[in-house]
This record gives structure tokens, C-alpha cells and sequence, in this order.
């Protein structure tokens, strides 16, 4: 398969999902308990002309095709709604929410795979060693562990006045505080770290453990055979060979898996007071807040289906056979 | 081995509950303790802020979260199974169609699925199962569709349907009990993930708050200041029990897939 | 205020918390370009996310934190027993016949952008709410007839009816420059960032979903406040909050749960407070749904009012209050809390449906309530369908479901069967408003003035063309004395009428008040002085129903805000550089040489 053929057959599949997703959600939506208008006036004392002026605007009494023609047309215009709660346009809520998140989860992302990455690499080529063993039994430990759990355990340990009080107890900055240059970032770093290290803790396991058995992989395939009777020292083919080609899924799981980091990112959000997206989906399901919970959910969708693709897309490019081929 | 004698340890609590605490614990009615109790020889994980055992909660949760974990199992197994056998076995448009179905779920987030699903169907124990069930199959339908797949192109099948064996015959006399272990193995580590999801869906206040499991006794301790009151009885035994069961279950996952997978004993 | 049921519901037992913190917050950051150093600033913290700072949409708590000082009323509740007191108007005047009310309002009120206060801006605001409906003020003023303003300085209203209203109107005012901009349609959004208005404090930042930051106005009409800001900060988790307050991040807590309020108790240097606030708790009945809604479905033992009483005789209220609240609050009578203290009948002695199942139970058997097929549920008394009730719980709300663990018990023992269910608000608002439920556990936090309490056991208020009533309680002589007390100018005879509403609701049983809670709430007593109850002795600390405790708060000792962060920051990053450092130097090189191997095998 040429390589612009399997970037265009996945830019197409992602295209098709995402076109999924978007049906999906405008049906999982209809299926509501209730009437979205009268749940809103329930709370708000309004009158009865007030409440079907309300059914109109949500467009309710339509048939449902004409809905849904309606639907994707705000969604593709980016128009999500008026959120139940903080009545103002979903997506403004959203964009205001968006770079905690971003940060939360990029860092612990790479976080979490540079440190997997080498306990695995330093695991299979130490295999049975008590590095190995004890590596081993720490990844599968907190790959069971809740994080929001691990979250709360840190919070005592580190935060809270009976632990050590090394850090501060939620939220993403001092209020009042520097709010620009060196120490705002010092700031943010400072409340950022034990969110992020819970969420590194409970995702390396997991990165370690694929990395090492990749690494057992390539290391018995033919070519590293060949590396070594070449004489290479065990160090260079690891480096050299080995490693390289078994980054190979491990990198590509990094990218499947942020799905999986979204649903941490909730959770641990809600232990730290952390006010990215996880935070507000919660918020929006205790209101509960349907416009911004369909939103939110499209956007987690979204990039999810758009790092899979790149993770493809990466796929096709280090892979020799699809590259080449 | 270690995995193993674990599940055995907790499933022998789980079903020996009634024998090992008194279920009127459960209830504040017929708790006897005081006020978050620290441990005691009476109370030997202390007490909660209602004054019931920790111990008798932690026992009693085991049955709700072991049940929720399996029972979400099955029907993700059930789910997974038909998908994937179906794909695999007839193949063709229709092949294509259900493993774009399952792709499809496949990369829809599970937390937010499960907590829009959640919201929407309503707190109860029931939608917790159908919830977990319902988003945790796409990687089943995927294996099992593989493995049918090979299934399929193995001789002696081929010589059945050469006798005329029909659809239904073929499926459920070769195909099922070839594909059944490899369900079973993957079956142990999605239960694992089960348990973990109804912890996390109770946590965030989507589950029963009625039925007492590993994770509504994480979300009252959560909610109720366990930390702030210095409680660490309340937080530590389900959270431990959970990493147990699961840890137990991971492993005899992997243990099955080292065996099932050979390769890694190389060497 | 009434309008917060559906938010707040239920009241303090919700765990919101709200701290005030000490500017030590920002003093102890280095911060070249932060907040100059000594400024006096409060942080509240809380676990509920602001929702709107537009006053006809906002309906979370600590947006009306941001309304009590921002804006200010017509006339004020005093602070030490909620009279009317100058507010917006400093004088005001009731014509002889009752119907036209003369306010004199001040010339010393500025908006924040400086322009003077005048009663056109009164007239704008209940103008727009009598013409808009808006849902939330509108019971407040809607005796209104006219208003004019002959002058700047002078409002003058005629209503319909005598009524007492105009004085207990909790209706925010709002700059008529700023808001005749904004159309009724885009009132619904409109943001309102930052609010302009004529209170003691402006808001200057909000970053959303994290806090928000009020600055002080020195020119405020009732003295400049003794701080110089204050901060509003959003936490998620009460045990955050508490650690916070503890180590004096955060300085207030408010609404706090009874565990993490105890733990508080033996902390040197902290103050705990249980707050007088009007709210209770309930379960309530459907008595009667059928009547309005055809597709009801409530028990049709409950319309008995026998049932009802019989029931009432099974809820331990001491043991509930004991065992869920841990003491903090009072046992339950009637729908007006003892907070309204004019207005709150106290049952006597012997009207009391005292705890006693054999009393119930003997009730039962009277109306002919018997088992008839042994299995320990009483059928009615055709020998149909068996007393087994829905009973409807909060998920939200920890507090009902442990208080249904009890009450279960307790109706068991009178051969009543209840299968308990907790639902989220939403739904089991809409199960409410259905008609679709048997019994319900949820509360109140009622205004001051009893009116509006009052006014949801009325006939009108049930649903389907009604909205406040949840247990379709419906009665003529109760209508009646509603509509008298309304236009009572007297206070004792008001009174009177009002006890009387509450004796009849109290033995028709269709709710059991349950309890009236307290609203716990912890500070840094050795921080801060200058906390004002509203109302005295013992009403709420912060603002029950108004701004008194913000202006007059001040420190204990200057420069008590703690370095000690400090140390903890350089420390944390020295830890952070150390391990990620060389983890990325690691990281680097191996890309670097993985991109050699692919050239190598290029």
C-alpha cells in the first residue's frame, strides 16, 4: 500500500467516525429523561408562555430529522448550545477550561512515557533482576490502583496539615498571585505537580510494562541476532536496534491511549480542584448540565479520534513496511 | 499463584459475607459504634461517620463490586462474543460493517461515555452494569473475531461445512469452543477493568448510594472529610481491596497470557 | 432565599463550603508583578462553582455572595434582627390607607463607574421585572400597581393591595444605564463582567472555574470597608477546604459537614460557629396529585390523612437529628423555621405527633389499615393494595439517604413497606412535578419573611400550572388565611394568621419536617475580628442577608501572613529539576539516536 493511500484511507476512517460520533451524540441526547425546556424552567420559576418559548428555541417540537439537520448544522458551525448552567454559549464555557487540561495531560503524558519508557527499556535488559522484579510489581500495583485513590493518598501525604504540607491543596494557581513572568509559571508548577504525578504514577506503569515485553520482542528477532555476532557490545544493539523498532507500538499506545488519560484527567481533577474539562464535566453532571455534557463529550470524541490518527499516522511513518511498501 | 489465592481470599468473603459481619451493620439503624471510631479490638478497621464497622462495610462491599465487576463482564463477553464470532464467521459487508461499529467504540472515551450513559439512564446499580457492559466490549469483538477467523480456515471445519453442517451448527459445536479459552483469558483482565470502572462511576456519585460497594464507601469517605478528620480507616481497606482484586485479576490475566502467548517464554 | 431550593436545595446539609482567606495567599509568593505587598485580602473558598453574574440567570450560592456586595436594596434586613433598614432609600413612608409607599433615596450612592444612584434606576429595575416576569424577583414586588419618580431623589409606589411587601423585597438594583442596553432576549446570556453596581466591593477577576477577586470600594455610601479585596476560591473537595483552613490558607469555612466542622472544634486558633439559618428538611407526601394531574399515580393510602399522621408518629426526629446532623440543628415542627422568630408557631406539647409506634400502629388498625395477607405489610382497607411506598432520596444529598435507612425501619415496624430510591434532582423534580411518587425527602431554605413558604401549600401553586407545590396539598381555609396575611400591615396579627397556616399544615401532615439544621461554619478567630451575626445572637456569620460582616471585618494583628510557603516552593523545584531533568536529557538523546539508527539502516 502506497503511503498516500494509507494516509488517505485513514484520514477518511477518522472521518467516518467522526461522522459516528456526532449521530451518536444527537441520539444519546434525545433519549433524556424529561424535557430539557421544562427541567430548565423547573429551576428558574418561569411561567408556562416562558417554557414553550423555551421548546421553540431548543427546537423540540420539530421532526426529528429536521433536528438533527439542525443539530449538525450548529455543531459544525461550532454551535453547541446555551449551557443549562452557566448560560452562557457551551463552547465559551469549554474554551475557557480547555489549557488546564492540555497542561495536566501533556505533562503527564510525557511524563509518564519518558519515565515508562526507560524503567521498561532498563527492565528487559536487566530481565529477572530485582530491578526488573520490583518494576514489574510497581506497574501492575498502581495499574490498579483508582487514581483518584492514589490521588487522595497523595493529598494527605504531601498537602494536607497531618502530612507534609509540601504542596498546595487544589486549584491551578494562588489566587491573588503573580498572575504573569517567572513566578506565575513557578506558581502554576507548584500546583500542578501532584495532579500530575498522580496521573504519571497511574499511567507509567502501564507504558513500562508494554515497553519491556516490546523490548523482549525485538530483542530475540534475527536482525539483533545478526547485531550481535557483528560483536557489537550488548549496550549498542540495545541502543541502536533494539530500542528503536520496540519505541514502535509503545509510542503509537501513547497516543491510543489518551482516551484513558482523559478519564484519569476527570477524576484526578476532581480530587485537586484542577478547573480544566474534567473538572467541568463533573460540574455539569451534578447540575446536571445536558448542552454542556453533549459538548463536552463531542470535544473528548474529537480528540480522541484525532490522536488516533496521528498515531497512525505516526504508525505509517516509522514503520518501514508502510512507509516502503 | 499469587493472583489466584487472592480472588479465592476475596470471593470466599464476598459469598461468606453474612457469616462474617452482620448485615444490620450496613444499616445506621443497627450500627453500634461511635463517630469515625479509630480501630479497635470491637471495630478492627474503625467505624464511619454513622458509626458502622468500616470492616462490615468493606466485607459487604466486596459482594456489590465482585458482582458489579462480573456481571458487567458477562454482558461485555456476551456483547463482545456475538459481534466478533458473527464478523469473523460470516465476513464479507457485514464483516466490515460490525468491525466499523466496533472501531467506532472503540475510540469513544470510556469515562465520558459512561458518564453521559450514566446520567442519562439514572443511579442505579442495574444501569452501573449496563453502563460498564455496553462500553467495554469493542476489544473483545476485535480478539474473538481474529480468533474466529482462524478458526474458520482450520480443516476440519472446513470438512463440516463441506458436510453440510449449517451456520448454527458450525458456530456453536467449533467455532465457540475454540474461541471459549480465549474469551475466558481475556474475560479475567476486562473484569479488572469493570471493578475499576464501577469504583470511578460510584466515586463520581453515579452509583447506588443504597448498595453499599468498594467505591460508594471511597465516595461517602471522599465526601464525608475522612482526610481532613485524619480518618485513614475509612480510606485505606476499600482502596486496598480494590487494588488486591484487581491486581489479583491482572495477574492471572497475564499469567494466562504468557501461556496462551509463547513467544515471551523464549527465554 | 426561596430561589435557592433547587440550588443550595435542601440548605446546609449541602456541602458547600466558603472560606475566607487571609491575603496571606498572595504575600506569601514572591510576586514581582502580583498584588502589592500589605494589601488586606480575604480568599473565600468553595465547593461550588459560580454559575453567572447576571442576577436574572445566576442561581448558585456564590454568585449571590457576589450580589450581596456588589448591589444593595431598597431597604436593607438589619443586621441585628433583619428589620427594614436603610438601604438604597434612606427614609421611607406609608400613606394612611396603606397603598402608596414614598422612598427617599440617598444622594451619596455612586455606581462603580461613578455615576450617581437615582431612583430612576429603582424604576428601572422593578419596572423590568414586572414587565419581563422575571422568575426569580417578581414574587418580591408583584403587589406593585405604579411607580413614579418625581424627582431623582424620590420613588414612589402604589400596590394593589396594604402589604408589608415593599419592605422585605430582597430584589437586587441595577444601573439603568447599563442594563437598557440589553434586551430581554439577551438578558438570558448576557454576562454581566464584571457587575457594575453601588455595594461596598467590585468585582476585578474571574478566572473561571478557579476563583474570582473583589476589590474594595472606599467610596461606599456605608463606609469604606476595612479590607482592601477579597477572593473567592472554588475548591472541590471539603477536605481540602479544611486542610486549607487549618494551615491558614483559607480563613472561613462555611456550610461545612458535622465531620469536618468536629475536627475543627479542638484546632487552636479556630472559632467554630453553628449559624442560625432559616431552613429545613422534609419528607414530604403526594397527597393528592390526581386532583390536577389525570395521570398521577401517588398511593392512594396517602390521601388519608390518618395514614399521614400515623406515619408521623413513626420518624424519631431526636434520633435522626442525632444520629445524621450529629446534633447540629433542632427537631422539626413547622413550615416556618424558628429563624423567622415572629412568625414560627411552636406546636404545644400535647398537638405534638410524638414518636410512637404503638400509637401509629393503633392508628392504622383504627382506619382499618390490616394485614390481611400475613406478610407484613398492611393492605388498604378494601384489602387491595398493600401500604408500600416509593420513597424518593437525593443522590446529591448524603444526608437523605442515610435518614431513609432510619425511616424504613421505623414504617416496617408499622407494617409500611417503603422501597427507597435516590434520584438526582432533576429527576425526582420531574417525578414531583409528574405526580409521580408517593413520599420524598428534601428541603427548604425559605426567605426571612414567611410569604413564600407559606405560599407553596397553596392551591395554585400545584403543578401543572403551578410550580412550587411538591405535595399538592390543597385547602380553602388555607388559601383564605394565605391571602389575608398577605395585606395584615400588622405584625402580631399577621402572626396570628400565620400560626394558624402552620397548625393546619402540621396536622395535615402533608410533610414531616423533619429538622431545622444549622449552617456550620469555622474561622480563623486568631486572624480576623469584626464578624457580625445576622441576625444576633446567633444568625450567620458571613452574609446571611446583607454585607455587614464583610465592611466592618478587619485583622486581629498586622502582617500575620506566614513566609513559611516559601521555603516549601524552592524546595518543591529544586525536587522537580532534579528528576525530570535529566529524565528528559535521557529522552532527547534517545530520539536522537533513534533517528541515527533509521539513517543507518536507510
Amino acid at each position: 500500500m502506497g503511503a498516500r493511500r494509507y494516509l488517505t484511507a485513514k484520514v477518511v476512517q477518522a472521518l467516518f467516525t467522526l461522522a459516528f460520533v456526532l449521530v451518536f451524540n444527537f441520539f444519546l441526547f434525545r433519549i433524556l429523561p424529561g424535557n430539557p425546556a421544562q427541567i430548565l424552567a423547573r429551576q428558574r420559576r418561569l411561567p408556562v408562555e416562558a417554557v414553550r418559548e423555551l421548546e421553540r428555541d431548543f427546537g423540540l417540537k420539530d421532526p426529528l430529522p429536521q433536528q438533527f439537520v439542525n443539530y449538525a448544522g450548529d455543531t459544525l458551525r461550532a454551535n453547541f448550545g446555551i449551557s443549562f448552567k452557566f448560560r452562557r454559549p457551551v463552547g465559551e464555557v469549554i474554551q475557557g477550561r480547555i489549557w488546564p487540561t492540555v497542561l495536566l495531560v501533556g505533562v503527564a503524558t510525557i511524563g509518564s512515557t519518558v519515565i515508562g519508557l526507560l524503567i521498561g527499556i532498563y527492565g528487559a535488559w536487566r530481565r529477572g533482576s530485582g530491578f526488573d522484579m520490583g518494576s514489574l510489581g510497581f506497574s501492575l500495583v498502581t495499574y490498579a490502583m483508582p487514581e483518584f485513590w492514589l490521588g487522595m493518598i497523595l493529598l494527605i501525604l504531601f498537602a494536607s496539615t497531618s502530612g507534609l504540607e509540601l504542596f498546595p491543596l487544589g486549584n491551578i494557581r494562588t489566587p491573588g498571585g503573580p498572575a504573569s513572568g517567572i513566578a506565575h509559571l513557578l506558581d502554576v508548577g507548584r500546583h500542578l505537580f501532584l495532579p500530575a504525578l498522580t496521573l504519571i504514577l497511574a499511567l507509567l506503569g502501564e507504558y513500562a510494562l508494554i515497553m519491556r515485553s516490546s523490548l523482549l520482542d525485538v530483542m530475540g528477532d534475527d536482525y539483533i541476532v545478526t547485531a550481535r555476532a557483528k560483536g557489537l557490545r550488548e549496550a549498542q544493539v540495545l541502543r541502536r536496534h533494539a530500542v528503536p523498532n520496540a519505541l514502535l507500538p509503545t509510542v503509537t499506545l501513547v497516543a491510543l491511549n489518551l482516551g484513558f488519560v482523559v478519564s484519569g484527567a476527570i477524576t484526578v481533577e476532581t480530587v485537586f480542584s484542577w478547573p480544566g474539562l474534567g473538572l467541568l464535566t463533573v460540574e455539569a453532571l451534578q447540575a446536571p448540565d445536558y448542552p454542556l455534557l453533549q459538548g463536552l463529550f463531542l470535544l473528548f470524541s474529537v480528540a480522541v479520534i484525532v490522536a488516533n490518527l496521528i498515531a497512525d499516522l505516526i504508525y505509517g511513518y516509522l514503520d518501514p513496511r508502510v512507509r516502503v511498501a | 499463584m499469587a493472583g489466584l489465592i487472592i480472588l479465592g481470599f476475596f470471593l470466599i468473603v464476598a459469598l461468606a459475607a453474612p457469616l462474617l459481619a452482620d448485615s444490620r451493620g450496613l444499616s445506621p439503624v443497627g450500627a453500634t459504634g461511635g463517630v469515625l471510631d479509630p480501630p479497635s479490638l470491637d471495630y478492627p478497621m474503625g467505624t464511619d461517620d454513622l458509626g458502622r464497622s468500616v470492616l462490615t462495610l468493606t466485607i459487604w462491599g466486596s459482594r456489590i463490586s465482585l458482582m458489579v465487576g462480573f456481571f458487567a463482564t458477562a454482558l461485555s463477553m456476551v456483547i463482545g462474543a456475538v459481534i466478533g464470532i458473527a464478523a469473523g464467521y460470516y465476513g464479507g459487508w457485514r464483516e466490515t460493517a460490525m468491525m466499523r461499529f466496533t472501531d467506532w467504540f472503540l475510540v469513544i472515551p470510556f469515562l465520558p461515555l459512561a458518564i453521559v450513559l450514566a446520567s442519562i439512564l439514572g443511579r442505579s446499580l442495574f444501569n452501573i452494569i449496563l453502563v460498564i457492559g455496553i462500553t467495554s466490549w469493542p476489544g473483545t469483538a476485535r480478539l474473538v473475531r481474529a480468533q474466529t477467523l482462524s478458526v474458520k480456515e482450520r480443516p476440519y471445519v472446513e470438512r463440516a461445512r463441506a458436510l453440510g453442517a449449517g451456520d448454527w451448527h458450525l458456530i456453536t459445536r467449533h467455532i465457540l469452543p475454540n474461541v471459549f479459552p480465549l474469551i475466558f483469558a481475556n474475560t479475567i483482565l476486562v473484569v479488572a477493568i469493570a471493578i475499576l470502572s464501577e469504583t470511578t462511576l460510584s466515586f463520581l456519585g453515579l452509583g447506588d448510594p443504597l448498595r453499599i460497594s468498594w467505591g460508594t464507601i471511597l465516595e461517602f469517605a471522599f465526601n464525608g472529610g475522612a482526610a481532613s478528620r485524619g480518618a485513614w480507616w475509612w480510606l485505606l481497606p476499600p482502596g486496598v481491596a480494590i487494588v488486591l482484586v484487581v491486581l489479583a485479576f491482572t495477574m492471572c490475566g497475564y499469567a494466562l497470557d504468557e501461556i496462551l502467548n509463547p513467544r515471551l517464554r523464549r527465554r | 432565599m426561596s430561589r435557592w431550593r433547587s440550588l443550595v436545595a435542601a440548605g446546609a446539609a449541602a456541602a458547600t463550603i466558603a472560606g475566607l482567606t487571609f491575603g496571606g495567599a498572595a504575600a506569601q509568593t514572591p510576586s514581582p508583578s502580583g498584588s502589592a505587598a500589605g494589601k488586606l485580602t480575604f480568599t473565600i473558598g468553595d465547593d461550588n462553582d459560580l454559575d453567572s453574574m447576571n442576577p436574572f440567570v445566576a442561581v448558585e450560592a456564590p454568585a449571590f455572595q457576589i450580589f450581596f456586595l456588589t448591589y444593595d436594596f431598597l431597604v436593607n434586613l438589619s443586621q441585628e434582627d433583619l428589620s427594614p433598614s436603610p438601604g438604597l432609600a434612606e427614609s421611607w413612608d406609608q400613606s394612611d390607607d396603606g397603598l402608596t409607599w414614598t422612598f427617599q433615596i440617598r444622594d451619596d450612592a455612586t455606581w462603580h463607574d461613578g455615576q450617581p444612584v437615582t431612583a430612576h434606576d429603582v424604576e428601572y429595575t422593578y419596572n423590568r421585572i414586572l414587565e419581563e416576569e422575571q422568575g426569580s424577583f417578581i414574587d418580591y414586588i408583584s403587589l406593585i400597581d405604579t411607580i413614579e419618580v418625581p424627582d431623582d431623589q424620590t420613588v414612589v409606589i402604589t400596590t394593589k393591595e396594604p402589604t408589608l411587601q415593599l419592605l422585605t423585597a430582597l430584589v437586587f438594583i441595577l444601573p439603568e444605564h447599563i442594563w437598557k442596553d440589553i434586551s430581554t432576549e439577551e438578558a438570558g446570556t448576557f454576562e454581566n463582567n464584571p457587575p457594575v453596581g453601588s455595594g461596598p466591593f467590585k468585582v476585578v477577576e474571574w478566572e473561571k472555574g478557579q476563583f474570582y477577586r473583589m476589590e474594595s470600594v472606599p467610596e461606599y455610601w456605608g463606609g469604606a470597608p476595612r479590607i482592601d479585596e477579597f477572593v473567592y476560591r472554588i475548591f472541590n473537595n471539603e477536605d481540602a477546604l479544611v486542610q486549607a483552613l487549618r494551615a491558614g490558607e483559607v480563613d472561613f469555612a462555611d456550610s461545612l459537614n458535622a465531620n469536618p466542622f468536629n475536627s475543627l472544634k479542638e484546632t487552636t486558633g479556630i472559632t467554630t460557629h453553628e449559624a442560625n439559618i432559616p431552613s429545613f428538611d422534609e419528607i414530604g407526601f403526594n397527597v393528592g396529585a390526581n386532583d390536577t394531574i389525570p395521570d398521577a399515580d401517588g398511593h392512594p393510602a396517602l390521601l388519608d390523612v390518618r395514614v399521614r399522621q400515623a406515619m408521623a408518629h413513626a420518624v424519631d426526629k431526636q434520633v435522626i437529628l442525632d444520629r445524621v446532623l450529629q446534633g447540629y440543628g433542632t427537631i422539626g415542627t413547622t413550615i416556618v423555621p424558628p429563624f423567622s422568630a415572629a412568625y414560627h408557631y411552636e406546636p404545644a406539647e400535647e398537638d405534638l405527633f410524638q414518636f410512637d409506634l404503638e400509637e401509629a400502629n393503633r392508628i392504622l388498625d383504627e382506619a382499618g389499615y390490616e394485614d390481611t395477607d400475613g406478610d407484613d405489610v398492611r393492605e388498604m382497607p378494601d384489602g387491595g393494595e398493600p401500604l408500600r411506598f416509593r420513597y424518593f432520596v437525593r443522590s446529591e444529598n448524603n444526608s437523605t439517604v442515610q435518614t431513609s435507612q432510619f425511616v424504613q425501619d421505623w414504617f416496617n415496624q408499622i407494617g409500611i413497606a417503603t422501597e427507597v430510591e435516590a434520584l438526582d434532582d432533576t429527576t425526582l423534580t420531574d417525578a414531583i412535578f409528574e405526580g409521580k411518587y408517593d413520599m420524598f425527602h428534601w428541603g427548604w431554605f425559605p426567605d426571612p419573611d414567611p410569604d413564600f413558604i407559606l405560599s407553596i401549600f397553596t392551591c395554585g401553586q400545584r403543578p401543572p400550572d403551578g410550580i412550587w407545590s411538591d405535595s399538592f396539598y390543597c385547602d380553602e381555609e388555607y388559601d383564605r388565611m394565605y391571602q389575608e396575611q398577605k395585606t395584615v400591615a400588622d405584625v402580631a396579627e399577621r402572626a396570628q394568621v400565620i400560626f394558624e397556616m402552620q397548625k393546619k399544615v402540621y396536622e395535615d401532615a402533608p410533610y414531616i419536617v423533619l429538622y431545622y439544621d444549622a449552617n456550620l461554619q469555622a474561622y480563623r478567630s486568631d486572624r480576623w475580628t469584626g464578624f457580625l451575626n445576622q441576625p444576633e445572637p446567633d444568625g450567620d456569620l458571613l452574609s446571611g442577608y446583607g454585607n455587614y460582616t464583610f465592611v466592618n471585618l478587619r485583622p486581629v494583628t498586622k502582617g500575620a501572613a506566614a513566609d513559611e510557603e516559601e521555603g516549601g516552593s524552592a524546595f518543591t523545584w529544586v525536587w522537580v529539576g532534579l528528576v525530570a531533568g535529566p529524565l528528559l536529557l535521557v529522552a532527547v538523546a534517545l530520539l536522537i539516536r533513534r533517528r541515527k539508527g533509521e539513517e543507518d539502516r536507510a
